[in-house]
């Protein structure tokens, strides 16, 4: 049963749910405040990504590009690289600098770490200005991805120094299917047990859609780099989603952290699973308020089990998302159709009777005939209005419906709020 | 085909030394901010609402992934042209090349889309591994009874401008003058570079139509390929975005002997001006009496309706930050509504369209210089606007600011073409500089506290 749906396979992606890798890097530069995001490639990448960022969220978002022409591809990016990292520097004074390559440096090879330390040679001044490099060719994988590998290089670059032990301090890395309010829930959460949390990245605080003070050109909220620096100081990590397991791993091998990984943290087993851990990691039970959520949930759950029950839901989402909800909607009855990621997922992390694929939204159009509910992004909508099937927006891009950053997916609350966003989206149509 | 750059005379057309004038030949600094767009993007802008058409481009994820179906281009009929279609190379594509993979893509989307054509788009990175997609789409063509038109514009070539121009170079070398209109209409006319964003080109054509006035081919809003290839045979060419494709009529009057004038449908005294010009370009008398005549009613009954927004209007002050034939025909349209342009700013225009904004702008009037997220918070903080004018990239930031905000480029959702468009575009300036939230941003709270 473990081995992926064939698909008819094509030489083409038609109505690709992808998203460059680039663009989820930025997304967890965006959780670093003072943070200036710099892609080194031609502009079209950078303003691609501002845009569709920016329509998700509804906000500004702070990415810079090098600006690549056609000499580069012949002589190198290099000077470009430097060029840039000073220039933002000088113009926009980021306390760190996050860079991300794209398709193009790749291919012609571009060695970022010694653009760096040239142009730290030459401008003796930035020589202690933090700068994250993270590699996002554009041809391996997609924005879950490239969040992954952002989030790994702000944690190899700027957390070296060895720290005291800070107690109650947990390090948590949320994956890039979390929004901002899920960030935010997270550390509540922790709070309820007398924890304290240590977040990379945290948007919960820069992409929340919050009025700022006064709005700047570049990062406002997310994890100081004093935090970061104190993340070796914690007594023990989470990371959320199986893609994000890697990031939980280096601060383990690197700092001798325990490390647990949360593949999902929606549905009442996930959930429960993951309280009785921080009840045992605090040495407290497990909050009143918590339970009394649960009990709310369980509750949800016996009213609208017969609603829920054989319910044939097709998704298309990344893997770390997908596995969530779907394992949710399994564990209430709910059959899954077919569940297409973006990328392909490691055979371990297959659960069992989960029809899985690689694919896109026209395989997704080609599969979803005669099901009750379509789980994807706002793109779907090209799938779900000619079938005429309910279709709940979940992943990014979501730019036609309100609130999407301030919603809750994660907790007892976000699952019961998932669990009403199901049945209320099945029944509006 | 690949376009050949030089005959495009790139340089000589960036003359101006004006601050803040638009920059078609200069390079964007790395790290500036700059947030322009690149040729790709500028190639498949003009070229996308095409509706009938499939669009396939060659590359990794992000030219395709990030931006399909981003753009508020309307279609009456098709939808072809919103499908996201791409190759999308992996990693052992740029290894071994993916010129296989390209023509079995074009081959498999003619036979599943059935499209009236198929454009295929050159990335950065499919040019930078030297996949040759002009003999892709060649052998492609061997088995696909449609034209598939290769598009040479990898983004590092250049800004938006260029992209634009490639385009239009395509369109003049494989599609324009490949069929015949079976009627010789007395005034057929195109429109180039209107792109019915948000559904612009259905408040123009009320008026044409009441003027007897035949649409040929829009070039390309709402576009579909069979009628521009017939696009040769208008009597006159209507540009309306001349940034983009000023290259392309005057080849065609070079081609075919067409006229062209340049014109836009933004506001009142501009949409009267065009139809005028229109008329008086086809030269039949009784057309020019007719339009005068509609003008004239049409003028009235705008007038009318948006008169109670003008009185409210009158004397707020907003800073314009657009591109193409928005840049000065906007200025024009906010002076209508009695609002005074404090300062103006592009990147995505011709020097021309520059020229004419300055022209028509207070001489007090500030030229945006420097056109970075940083230089524009910079202008707000001194200038304290009562409206922002510009596209979706700034609405955001526009936003932090407290200042309320008009979407003027391809995001809205809103047509402000026409004078039917002059109506909505009024309201919907009327209700953002009006709205009671922007008040409530600016009230500290606790009261007298600082904190807003």
């Amino acid at each position: 049963m473990k081995a992926p749906i064939k698909l008819k396979q094509r030489s083409y992606s038609g109505n690709p749910q992808k998203n460059s890798p680039a663009l989820g890097a930025t997304i967890a530069y965006m959780g670093v405040d003072g943070l200036l995001a710099l892609l080194h490639g031609s502009q079209g990448c950078s303003t691609f990504i501002r845009l569709q960022l920016s329509r998700h969220f509804k906000e500004p978002i702070p990415l810079n590009s090098t600006a690549l022409l056609e000499d580069t591809a012949i002589f190198g990016g290099w000077d470009h690289l430097k060029k840039g990292i000073a220039k933002g520097a000088d113009k926009f004074k980021p306390q760190i600098i996050g860079v991300m390559s794209s398709g193009l440096t790749e291919t012609f090879g571009d060695d970022m770490v010694s653009a760096l330390a040239a142009m730290r040679q030459e401008r003796t001044d930035l020589a202690d200005l933090p700068v994250v490099l993270t590699r996002t060719a554009d041809y391996v994988g997609s924005l879950q991805e490239g969040y992954q590998l952002a989030t790994l290089s702000l944690l190899k670059t700027l957390t070296v120094e060895k720290v005291p032990k800070e107690g109650q301090t947990v390090a948590l890395f949320p994956g890039a299917h979390f929004t901002p309010a899920d960030v935010e829930e997270l550390k509540e959460v922790l709070t309820l047990f007398g924890l304290k949390s240590l977040v990379l990245p945290d948007i919960s605080t820069s992409l929340d859609g919050h009025a700022e003070l006064e709005p700047a050109p570049v990062v406002q909220g997310g994890i100081t780099l004093e935090e970061i620096k104190k993340i070796p100081g914690a007594v023990a990590a989470f990371s959320f989603g199986t893609s994000m397991a890697v990031v939980g791993q280096k601060l383990q091998e690197m700092h001798g952290i325990a490390h647990c990984n949360i593949p999902s943290l929606t549905g009442l087993e996930a959930v429960d699973n993951f309280y009785l851990k921080l009840s045992e990691i605090s040495g407290k039970p497990i909050p009143t308020q918590l339970l009394r959520q649960r009990s709310r949930l369980l509750d949800t759950l016996a009213d609208y089990h017969d609603a829920l029950a054989e319910k044939r839901i097709s998704i298309a989402l990344e893997s770390d998302l997908l596995l969530s909800l779907s394992g949710c909607l399994q564990e209430v009855g709910a059959h899954i159709n077919i569940a297409l990621t973006a990328t392909p997922l490691q055979e371990a992390f297959i659960p069992e009777n989960l029809p899985i694929a690689v694919g896109d939204l026209e395989h997704l159009e080609e599969r979803a005939a005669g099901s009750h509910l379509i789980i994807a992004n706002s793109n779907a909508r090209q799938v779900a209005v000619p079938w005429k099937i309910p279709h709940l927006r979940a992943g990014l891009p979501v730019f036609d419906r309100a609130g999407i950053p301030q919603k809750v997916w994660i907790g007892y609350r976000g699952t019961q709020r998932f669990i009403f966003d199901v049945l209320n989206t099945m029944s509006s149509q | 085909m690949f376009v050949n750059l030089s005959k495009l005379h790139l340089k000589e057309e960036c003359p101006l030394e004006d601050k803040g004038a638009p920059k078609l030949c200069m390079k964007a600094l790395p790290g500036e901010g700059a947030e322009r767009s690149c040729a790709f993007d500028g190639a498949r802008v003009v070229l996308m609402p095409i509706a009938d058409a499939a669009h396939i481009v060659h590359g990794p994820i992000a030219c395709a992934g990030n931006s399909w179906d981003n753009r508020g281009a309307r279609s009456s009929g098709p939808q072809l042209y919103r499908r996201g279609l791409t190759t999308d190379l992996h990693e052992m594509d740029v290894v071994y090349g993916g010129e296989k993979k390209l023509e079995k893509a074009i081959v498999e989307v003619a036979y599943t889309h059935q499209p009236k054509a198929i454009f295929v788009y050159a990335s950065c990175v499919s040019a930078l591994i030297g996949d040759d997609i002009d003999k892709a789409c060649q052998e492609a063509q061997k088995e696909v009874s449609v034209p598939v038109i290769p598009v040479n514009a990898p983004g590092f070539m250049g800004d938006k401008n260029i992209g634009n121009r490639v385009s239009g170079e395509v369109l003049l070398q494989q599609v324009i003058g490949t069929a015949e209109p079976e009627e010789d209409h007395p005034f057929a006319i195109n429109f180039i570079g209107e792109y019915n964003i948000a559904g612009d080109l259905w408040g123009i054509l009320p008026s044409l139509d009441a003027l007897g006035i035949k649409l040929l081919s829009s070039i390309s809003g709402d576009g579909r390929f069979d009628d521009i290839r017939k696009a040769h045979r208008a009597k006159l060419n209507v540009l309306v975005c001349s940034k983009s494709l000023t290259n392309l009529v005057k080849k065609m009057e070079q081609k075919w002997g067409m006229p062209y004038i340049e014109g836009s449908f933004y506001g009142i005294h501009d949409t009267s001006e065009t139809l005028r010009m229109i008329a008086q370009m086809l030269g039949d008398q009784s057309l020019i009496e007719r339009t005068e005549k509609h003008i004239a009613e049409q003028e009235e009954k705008t007038r009318q309706i948006i008169d109670p927004y003008k009185k409210k209007l009158a004397g707020k002050r907003a800073v314009l930050f657009t591109g193409g034939v928005k840049t000065w025909s906007m200025v024009t349209t906010l002076k209508e509504l009695g609002i005074e342009v404090l300062a103006g700013g592009t990147q995505n225009s011709t020097p021309e369209d520059f020229l004419r904004m300055k022209a028509l702008m207070d001489p007090e009037a500030q030229i945006i210089e420097d056109t970075s997220a940083a230089g524009f918070l910079t202008l707000i903080a001194e200038k304290k606007p009562d409206l922002i004018v510009a596209g979706g990239k700034t609405k955001y930031l526009a936003h932090k600011t407290r200042t309320p905000f008009l979407d003027i480029n391809h995001g809205r959702s809103l047509p402000y073409a026409g004078y039917r468009g002059m109506v909505t575009f009024a309201e919907a300036v009327h209700r953002t500089v009006f709205s009671p939230v922007w008040e409530k941003l600016r009230q500290s709270f606790p009261p007298g506290g600082e904190a807003r």
